[in-house]
C-alpha cells in the first residue's frame, strides 16, 4: 500500500510537469487490426534450446555489503545491473559478472534541517546529463543524483525536476502518461499523449474521467510499455486491446480473444454494475485474466503475460505466440535442457515471481528474470545426475553459496526467426 | 525397573531386525521412465504412475517429477506388474511389464501419454489411486481395494506415504496434518480417531490433501486433509451397541447412536458400568465408543489409577448445527452446538492416610486417618456454543448450565501421636449430608475488524461480556469426638447441624479500542508505534444464608454464633492504556522476523463491602493499585526450514483477602483444623515473567518439533499460614501476609518423527519442574520451605506397516520439599516403565497388551512396587465386520495398588485407597453403520 501511494505521487509529480505549447486530441487507427485468438491452456511446450541461443546465469555476488532480499526495479545500464531492493531499501549495483560494486543505502541517505519526512527512497530511474549517466532517487523532500559509483552528486528540490525519461523515441518525441490537456480553464484527462520536439505539438490519446480512480477500484492499470525498436505499446485499463505507439500515431495493433473461462465480460469497464463490485467479479471467476502485462514483439513472436488475481498453478499465462504460424508456446511447459544446465529458466513451479511480474527487462536483445538462492539449489537437488558439469560461474556458486544468498540473474537470448 | 525397559527395549529392536532382515532376502528391482505428451510436446509433470500386482492391488505409486520422470525401487523381479501412468485430461496408459530375472532396474524411456478428447465421454479403464490437482493431492478411495467393512483409517494405512499414529495424528511423508475435515467441516467434534475409524471406506470419494501455508513460502509445510464422501452419502448414522460381563460380577454396558446430514450432527450416547469407565465429559466417552478399525492403538481400558469402587451411569447427546453448511469462507460462518451430559455415580471409598508435619527442629508429629466414605452423584451440565461470522463482525456467544446433587456420607478414624511416638489424641467423627448446586455462565464476545477498506480510520473493537451465576444449597451434620489424651479436660464433642446457602452474582464486562493509531492518524506509517485504549469491570454480589444447630439438651438449638446472613458487593475496575511498537525485517525468500513490545499502564480499583449480621465482618475496604503490564513477542519465520515465536511478558496482578480471611467465624468441630482470620491483611501483590517458545520445523521429512515454557514470580505480602499445632495435633491457622515468596515453573515437550523404510517412529519427551520458596509460620516459627516437583516422561512409537504397534514410555516423577528453618527434607520418587503392543494376525484378529511397573520410592515408609499388566484379544466377525466379541484381562497379577505420596510445604503424607483390581470380561458389541440413503434394489 505504502509503495502504491508512493507510486501515485510520483505520478501525480509527474503529470504537473507538463505544459504543452499546442495540444488537440488524436484519433487512433484501426485499419490494421489484427485479431489473435489465443487459447494459454493449448500451448505447446519445446526444450529450452528450441527458443534461446544462450541462458546464462550470473549468480549476484553475496557479501555482508550486498546481501538483498528480492529485485523490485532491475535496469541494465553503463555495462552494470541496478537493482532496487523494497527489503532492505537500497539500489545495489553489480557488474555484470555479478560482482557487487556498490550500494545506495535508503538508511544513509543525507537529510538537510528543513527536510519535512525522513529521507527514504522506493525506487529509481537513469537519466544523461552532459554525456554523464545519473541514478536519481526521488525522496519526499527532494530528488538525488549519484554517480554509477554510488556517490551522491547533487540534489534539486522536487519543483524543479523534469520528469522526461518515460519513453523518447529517436526523433525527440516523448510518451507522456496521464495527461492533462487544458482549453480555457478546464483541463481534460487523458492517458497518453506524445509530445513533438520537432513541431513543438501534443496529440493526447484515450480521454478518460479525471476522477476515475477516486469513484471506482481498478486492478489494472493503463500502461505504455516501451518497446525494443522505435515504437511503443499501449494497454488499457482491464484491456485484451494491445495498441501501437510510434511518434506519429497510435493505432490498436493486436486484438486478442481469449476463452470464455479467461474473458472479462466485453462491457466490463463500460457498465457501471461492476463499479467497486470488480473485486467480487474476480471473486466469483477466478480463472479471468484481468489484464495483459508488458508484450514484447520479437520478428514473428509476440511474447504475453495475461494477469490474474488469483494464483493457479494449472493456468499458463506467459506464452510465445508466433503470428504466422500462430503456435503458442507457453513458458511453464519449456523443458530445461543443456543449454540451461537443466535448471528452469525462471521459478515457475517454485514460486510464481516469473507467472506473476513476467521479464525484468529487455534490453540488448536480451531478456532478464531472476530466482532466488533458496528455488537455485532446490532445482539443483531436483535436476540430481542430470548435468555432469556446471559452467564455472555456477561450479563455484554451488560451492561457495547457499541457500541464503542472493538471487540469481538468468539471462536469456531468445532466438532469431 | 529401568532394567525392564531396556530389556524390553532390546527384544523388540532385535524382533524388528529380524524381519527386515526377511523382507530384504528376494532381490528387488527398479523401474524408471519419462512421461511425455507428443502432441504438445512437452513432458508432464505431477503425472501419476501406479504400479500394481497381478491382482490389482497397488505396489506403491507416485507422481512424475519436473522432468516428466518417475522411479520405482524394491520392485519384485520376475513377477508381471501393471504400470499405469494417468493425468486429467489424458487417456490413461496401461503397460504389462515385467523385470526380467538377473536385471534390477527396467528403464522404460519416454511413455506417450495423449490428451483426452474432450467430445469423446471418457472411458476410464482404472481410477489412478492418486491425482494431483491444482496443488491438492487426491486420494481415490475406489482404487484401493479393501474389504467392504473397511473404514478410512484401513485405507490411510494402505497408502504409502501416510501414517495414522496412535493418537490420531496423520503424517503425509512426515509432515504432520494439521486439521481432518468431512466435506471441509469438522466431523463430530473434530476428533481424528471418530472421523478416521467410523466413516466406512465405501462412503469416501477421495482424500484431498493440501497445503494452506504461506503462498509466498512455497517450501513450506501445513497440511489439511479433507475427506470428500460420494454424492448421497453426507447423510449418516452410526454407533455402537455392547454388553458385557465378567468376574465378580463386574458388568458393562454402552450405547451410542450419530446423526449426520449436512446441516445437523447428532449423537445419543449412554453407558453404564462398574469397571472405572465414567469419563468426564461427553467428548472422551464418544472417543471410545464408536467403532474401531483394528488399530493399532493401545484400547479404551479401566482407569486402574481412580480409587474406590465406582459404578456410573452417563448419558449424554451432542449436536452440532450449520446455518451455512455451503459457505467456506471463513469469514461467513454460523453454527450452533449444544451438549448435555448426564452422569451419576455411587462410589465407596476407604484409605489410610498418613502425614508427619515438622513443627520444629527435631519435633516432628505425626496424624493417621482412617477413613471410609459413600458418596452419591447425578450431575446434569448442558453447554451450547453459537458462532456467528460476516465479514467484518464476529459474536461468539457460549453458555454451560450445570446442576448436581447427592449425599454423602463419611467416617474419619483420626489420631495424633507427637515427637516420641506416643498416641496425644484422637479426633473421630461422622459426617452426613446432601447437596444441592446449580450454576450457569455466559459468555459474550463481539469483535469488529475493518482492514480491508483502508480508507476507513477506525479499525477495529472488542467487546465482551462475561456472567457467572451460582446458587449451592448444602444441608450436613457433623458428630465428632475429641478426646485429648494427655488432658481429659480439653475433651470435646459436637453434633453440628447445617444449613447453608450460597448465591454468588459475578459480571464481567471489558471493552477495548485497538489501533489508535489509525484513528488519529490515518494510514500514516508512525515507525510501527500504535496504542490501545481498554477497560475492564466486574462486579460481583456474593451472598450466604448459613443455619447452623448444636444438638445441646436433647434437641438441636441454634448456634447463634455461626448461624449468620452475609452479603460481600466487590467492584473491580481497571482502565488502561496500552502503547506498542512493533519491528520487523525481511529478506525475501530468506526470512521474516517481527518483533513486538507493549507496555500497559493500567489502575486496578477495588472496592469491597461486606454486610453481615455480624458486626466484626461488616468491613469495607477500597484498594488501588498500579498494575503496569510489558510484553515482548518475537516471531522468526526461515522459510523452507523453520518458523519459531516466542512471547516475554511481565505482570502484577492484585489479589484482594475475602472476608473469610479477614474475618471468618471459626466452626471448631473438627479441632485438628480451626480456621482463624486476621483483620489486618493486605493485599497480595504479584510481579511475574512469563516466557514461551515454539519451534515449528516446516520441512517435508523427519520433523522435529518441541516448544518451552517457563513463569517466575516474587509475591509480595503473600498470605500464608501460621499454624498454631499442640502435641495434640490441634491445629489453629491463622492467616498472615509475608515476603520473600517465590516461584519458577518451566516445562517442554520435544517431539521428532522418523520414517523408516516401511515403518515409523515417534520419539517424544515430556517434562515439567516447578519450584516454590513458600514462607509459613509453625507455632511463630518463621521457616522457608524450598518445593521441588519434577515430572519427565520420555516415549517412542513404533508402528511398522499396519500389523504391529509398540509404543515404550518411562516417567519419573519426584516431589521435594525442604524446611529450611528446621532442618528437614521430604522425597518421593516415582517410576513408571510402560509397554503397550497391539498386533493384528489377521484383519478380524487382533491381540493386545500393556503393562506398568510402577517403582514408588518415599524418603519416609517403604519403597512399594507394583505391576498392571491388561491384554485384550479380538475377534470381529459378520459382513461389514459390524460384530464384535472380545476377551479382556485386566490386572493379570493382581498388583493394582492406589498408592500417593507428596512432599507438601512442611508435611510428607502417604496414604493408600481401595481400587479396582483384577477382572476378565467378555464383551459382545455390535456397531451399526450406514453412509448414505437407502438404494433401491432391483
Amino acid at each position: 500500500m505504502r509503495r502504491l501511494k508512493h507510486g501515485a505521487c510520483l505520478m501525480a509529480f509527474f503529470c504537473l510537469s507538463n505544459i504543452p505549447t499546442f495540444a488537440q486530441e488524436g484519433k487512433i487507427d484501426s485499419s490494421n487490426v489484427v485479431t489473435l485468438r489465443i487459447d494459454p491452456q493449448t500451448a505447446r511446450g519445446a526444450a529450452v534450446s528450441q527458443i534461446f541461443d544462450e541462458v546464462k546465469f550470473v549468480p549476484l555476488e553475496t557479501t555482508k555489503e550486498s546481501l538483498f532480499g528480492q529485485i523490485s526495479q532491475f535496469k541494465v545500464v553503463n555495462n552494470s545491473y541496478l537493482i532496487y531492493d523494497y527489503d532492505t531499501k537500497a539500489l545495489l549495483i553489480f557488474a555484470t559478472d555479478g560482482k557487487f560494486l556498490t550500494k545506495i543505502d535508503g538508511s544513509k541517505l543525507k537529510s538537510d534541517k528543513n527536510d519535512k519526512e525522513k529521507a527514504q527512497f522506493y525506487g529509481f530511474t537513469t537519466e544523461k546529463e552532459n554525456n554523464e549517466n545519473y541514478i536519481i532517487i526521488f525522496t519526499p523532500n527532494n530528488v538525488q543524483y549519484f554517480s554509477f559509483s554510488g556517490k551522491f552528486v547533487k540534489k534539486k528540490s522536487n519543483k524543479d525536476y523534469k520528469y522526461s525519461n518515460e519513453g523518447k523515441f529517436e526523433d525527440g518525441t516523448t510518451v507522456k502518461q496521464n495527461f492533462y490537456l487544458k482549453k480555457g480553464v478546464d483541463s481534460t484527462f487523458y492517458q497518453l499523449a506524445l509530445v513533438r520536439k520537432k513541431t513543438l505539438d501534443t496529440v493526447a490519446y484515450f480521454k478518460n474521467d479525471k476522477k476515475k480512480f477516486s469513484n471506482d477500484d481498478s486492478y489494472s492499470h493503463p500502461m505504455f510499455y516501451k518497446a525494443n525498436g522505435d515504437f511503443g505499446f499501449y494497454i488499457g485499463s482491464h484491456s485484451y486491446d494491445i495498441f501501437k505507439v510510434t511518434s506519429q500515431k497510435v493505432s490498436l495493433a493486436f486484438k486478442l480473444i481469449f476463452p470464455a473461462l479467461n474473458s472479462l465480460p466485453s462491457d466490463f469497464i463500460t457498465n457501471p454494475i461492476y463499479i467497486k463490485k470488480r473485486m467480487e467479479y474476480f471473486d466469483k471467476n477466478k480463472k479471468v485474466f484481468i489484464g495483459i502485462g508488458a508484450p514484447y514483439l520479437l520478428g514473428d513472436n509476440l511474447y504475453l503475460k495475461m494477469s490474474t488475481i488469483y494464483w493457479d498453478k494449472d493456468q499458463k499465462r506467459n506464452v510465445i505466440y508466433n503470428l504466422k504460424t500462430s503456435e503458442t508456446i507457453s513458458f511453464q511447459d519449456l523443458e530445461p535442457d543443456s543449454l540451461s544446465s537443466f535448471l528452469p529458466i525462471t521459478d515457475s513451479g517454485f514460486g510464481y515471481d516469473f507467472e506473476n511480474r513476467g521479464f525484468l527487462a529487455f534490453e540488448d536483445g536480451k531478456f532478464y528474470t531472476s530466482y532466488s538462492a533458496l528455488a537455485m539449489f532446490t532445482f539443483k537437488e531436483r535436476s540430481a545426475g542430470k548435468t555432469i558439469a556446471y559452467p564455472p560461474l555456477l561450479t563455484n556458486y554451488f560451492k561457495t553459496n547457499d541457500r541464503k544468498s542472493n538471487p540469481v540473474l538468468i539471462i536469456l537470448k531468445p532466438k532469431q526467426n | 525397573m529401568r532394567s525392564y525397559f531396556f530389556v524390553l527395549l532390546s527384544i523388540l529392536c532385535f524382533s524388528l531386525s529380524q524381519s527386515y532382515a526377511q523382507t530384504t532376502a528376494p532381490i528387488l528391482g527398479t523401474i524408471k521412465g519419462i512421461v511425455r505428451d507428443t502432441v504438445h510436446n512437452y513432458v508432464l509433470k505431477a503425472a501419476t504412475v501406479s504400479i500394481y500386482k497381478a491382482d490389482n492391488t497397488v505396489i506403491n505409486y507416485s507422481l512424475s517429477n519436473n522432468y516428466g520422470e518417475f522411479k520405482f525401487v524394491n520392485l519384485p523381479i520376475e513377477q508381471p506388474l501393471r504400470l499405469d501412468i494417468s493425468n486429467v485430461g489424458y487417456k490413461t496408459v496401461s503397460k504389462t511389464i515385467t523385470i526380467p530375472k538377473g536385471q534390477t532396474l527396467l528403464d522404460l524411456k519416454t511413455i506417450v501419454i495423449s490428451p483426452q478428447d474432450v467430445n469423446l465421454k471418457e472411458v476410464t479403464i482404472t481410477i489412478p489411486p492418486i491425482t494431483y490437482n491444482n496443488d491438492t493431492l487426491e486420494i481415490n478411495a475406489v482404487a484401493f481395494k479393501l474389504d467392504t467393512n473397511a473404514t478410512v483409517e484401513d485405507l490411510l494405512k494402505k497408502v504409502p506415504n501416510i501414517t495414522v499414529w496412535g493418537d490420531g495424528i496423520i503424517t503425509v511423508n512426515g509432515k504432520e496434518v494439521k486439521s481432518l475435515l468431512v466435506n471441509g467441516k469438522q466431523f463430530f467434534g473434530g476428533d481424528n480417531k471418530i472421523t478416521l475409524q467410523n466413516i466406512p471406506k465405501n462412503a469416501l470419494e477421495k482424500i484431498q490433501i493440501f497445503n494452506t501455508a504461506n503462498r509466498d513460502n512455497p517450501l513450506d509445510s501445513n497440511l489439511v486433509a479433507n475427506l470428500k464422501l460420494k454424492k448421497g452419502k453426507d447423510r449418516s448414522y452410526f454407533g455402537k451397541i455392547s454388553s458385557g460381563y465378567g468376574t465378580d460380577n463386574h458388568y458393562q454396558f454402552d450405547g451410542n447412536l450419530n446423526f449426520s446430514t449436512p446441516k445437523l450432527q447428532l449423537s445419543i450416547i449412554g453407558a453404564s458400568n462398574d469397571v472405572n469407565k465414567i469419563p468426564d465429559d461427553i467428548n472422551t466417552l464418544m472417543r471410545n465408543s464408536t467403532y474401531k478399525g483394528m488399530g493399532t492403538s493401545v484400547e479404551y481400558q479401566s482407569d486402574f489409577s481412580q480409587a474406590g469402587v465406582n459404578q456410573g451411569n452417563v448419558a449424554g447427546a451432542q449436536m452440532a448445527y450449520n446455518f451455512k453448511p455451503d459457505s467456506k469462507d471463513w469469514d461467513n460462518r454460523s453454527s450452533l452446538t449444544a451438549d448435555y451430559y448426564f452422569k451419576s455415580l455411587e462410589s465407596t471409598n476407604t484409605g489410610d492416610v498418613q502425614t508427619i508435619t515438622t513443627i520444629a527442629n527435631n519435633n516432628q508429629l505425626f496424624s493417621f486417618n482412617n477413613n471410609s466414605s459413600f458418596n452419591t452423584s447425578d450431575r446434569h451440565r448442558f453447554n451450547s456454543i453459537y458462532n456467528y461470522y460476516k465479514k467484518k463482525h464476529r459474536i461468539d456467544l457460549s453458555q454451560s448450565f450445570n446442576l448436581e446433587n447427592g449425599n454423602n456420607s463419611s467416617n474419619n478414624i483420626r489420631s495424633a501421636q507427637n515427637n516420641e511416638q506416643q498416641l496425644t489424641s484422637t479426633n473421630n467423627g461422622i459426617s452426613q449430608g446432601n447437596f444441592n448446586n446449580k450454576n450457569f455462565r455466559l459468555n459474550a464476545r463481539y469483535n469488529y475488524q475493518n482492514y480491508n477498506n483502508w480508507k476507513q480510520r477506525f479499525k477495529s473493537l472488542n467487546a465482551s461480556y462475561n456472567v457467572f451465576l451460582t446458587d449451592n444449597n448444602n444441608d450436613r451434620t457433623e458428630i465428632t469426638a475429641f478426646k485429648d489424651l494427655l488432658n481429659n479436660a480439653n475433651n470435646r464433642n459436637f453434633n453440628r447441624r447445617y444449613q447453608t446457602n450460597n448465591k454468588n452474582v459475578t459480571q464481567n464486562m471489558s471493552l477495548a479500542v485497538p489501533n489508535l493509531a489509525s484513528i488519529f492518524f490515518g494510514n500514516k506509517h508512525l515507525n510501527g508505534f500504535n496504542a490501545e485504549i481498554n477497560g475492564g469491570l466486574t462486579l460481583a454480589n456474593n451472598k450466604d444464608r448459613n443455619f447452623i444447630e448444636d444438638f445441646t439438651a436433647g434437641q438441636y438449638q441454634k448456634n447463634t454464633y455461626l448461624s449468620n446472613n452475609l452479603q460481600t458487593n466487590q467492584a473491580d475496575f481497571t482502565p488502561g492504556f496500552t502503547l506498542s511498537k512493533s519491528f520487523n525485517k525481511r529478506l525475501s525468500n530468506r526470512y521474516y522476523k517481527s518483533l513486538g513490545i507493549s507496555v500497559t499502564a493500567a489502575q486496578q480499583f477495588i472496592d469491597q463491602n461486606n454486610q453481615s449480621d455480624r458486626s466484626f465482618q461488616n468491613i469495607k475496604k477500597s484498594y488501588s493499585n498500579f498494575v503496569p503490564s510489558i510484553g515482548f513477542n518475537g516471531f522468526n519465520q526461515q522459510e523452507g526450514n523453520y518458523q519459531e515465536d516466542f512471547a516475554v511478558t511481565y505482570r502484577t496482578t492484585v489479589r484482594v483477602p475475602n472476608i473469610n480471611q479477614l474475618a471468618p467465624l471459626t466452626d471448631s468441630t473438627n479441632l485438628y483444623n480451626l480456621q482463624r482470620g486476621n483483620i489486618n491483611l493486605k493485599e497480595e501483590l504479584a510481579r511475574s515473567i512469563d516466557f514461551n517458545f515454539s519451534h515449528y520445523d516446516m520441512k517435508n521429512k523427519n520433523t522435529l518439533n518441541f516448544s518451552f515454557r517457563s513463569s517466575a514470580g516474587i509475591i509480595d505480602n503473600d498470605i500464608v499460614d501460621s499454624t498454631f499445632i499442640d502435641q495434640q495435633n490441634r491445629r489453629n491457622v491463622y492467616l498472615t501476609n509475608a515476603s520473600g515468596s517465590k516461584y519458577a515453573n518451566f516445562s517442554g515437550n520435544v517431539r521428532k518423527s522418523l520414517k523408516l523404510k516401511s515403518s515409523e517412529l515417534q520419539l517424544s519427551w515430556y517434562g515439567s519442574i516447578n519450584f516454590s520458596k513458600t514462607p509459613t509460620y509453625t507455632n511463630s516459627l518463621f521457616n522457608f520451605s524450598n518445593n521441588i516437583y519434577a515430572n519427565n516422561k520420555i516415549s517412542s512409537q513404533f508402528i511398522h506397516k499396519d500389523k504391529l504397534a509398540v509404543e515404550a514410555a518411562q516417567g519419573i516423577g519426584t516431589s521435594f520439599s525442604e524446611q529450611t528453618a528446621f532442618g528437614s527434607t521430604y522425597r518421593n520418587i516415582i517410576l513408571t516403565t510402560s509397554v503397550s503392543s497391539n498386533y493384528n494376525f489377521t484383519k478380524n484378529i487382533a491381540l493386545g497388551s500393556n503393562i506398568d511397573f510402577n517403582n514408588n520410592n518415599p524418603s519416609v515408609g517403604q519403597t512399594i512396587n507394583f505391576t498392571i499388566w491388561n491384554a485384550n484379544a479380538t475377534y470381529r466377525f459378520t459382513k461389514g465386520n459390524n460384530s464384535e466379541v472380545k476377551f479382556t484381562a485386566l490386572d493379570l497379577l493382581r498388583q493394582n495398588q492406589s498408592i500417593f505420596n507428596f512432599a507438601g510445604v512442611n508435611s510428607f503424607t502417604t496414604s493408600t485407597r481401595n481400587v479396582l483390581q483384577q477382572y476378565f470380561m467378555v464383551t459382545l458389541s455390535y456397531y451399526p453403520r450406514k453412509f448414505g440413503s437407502n438404494t433401491v434394489k432391483k
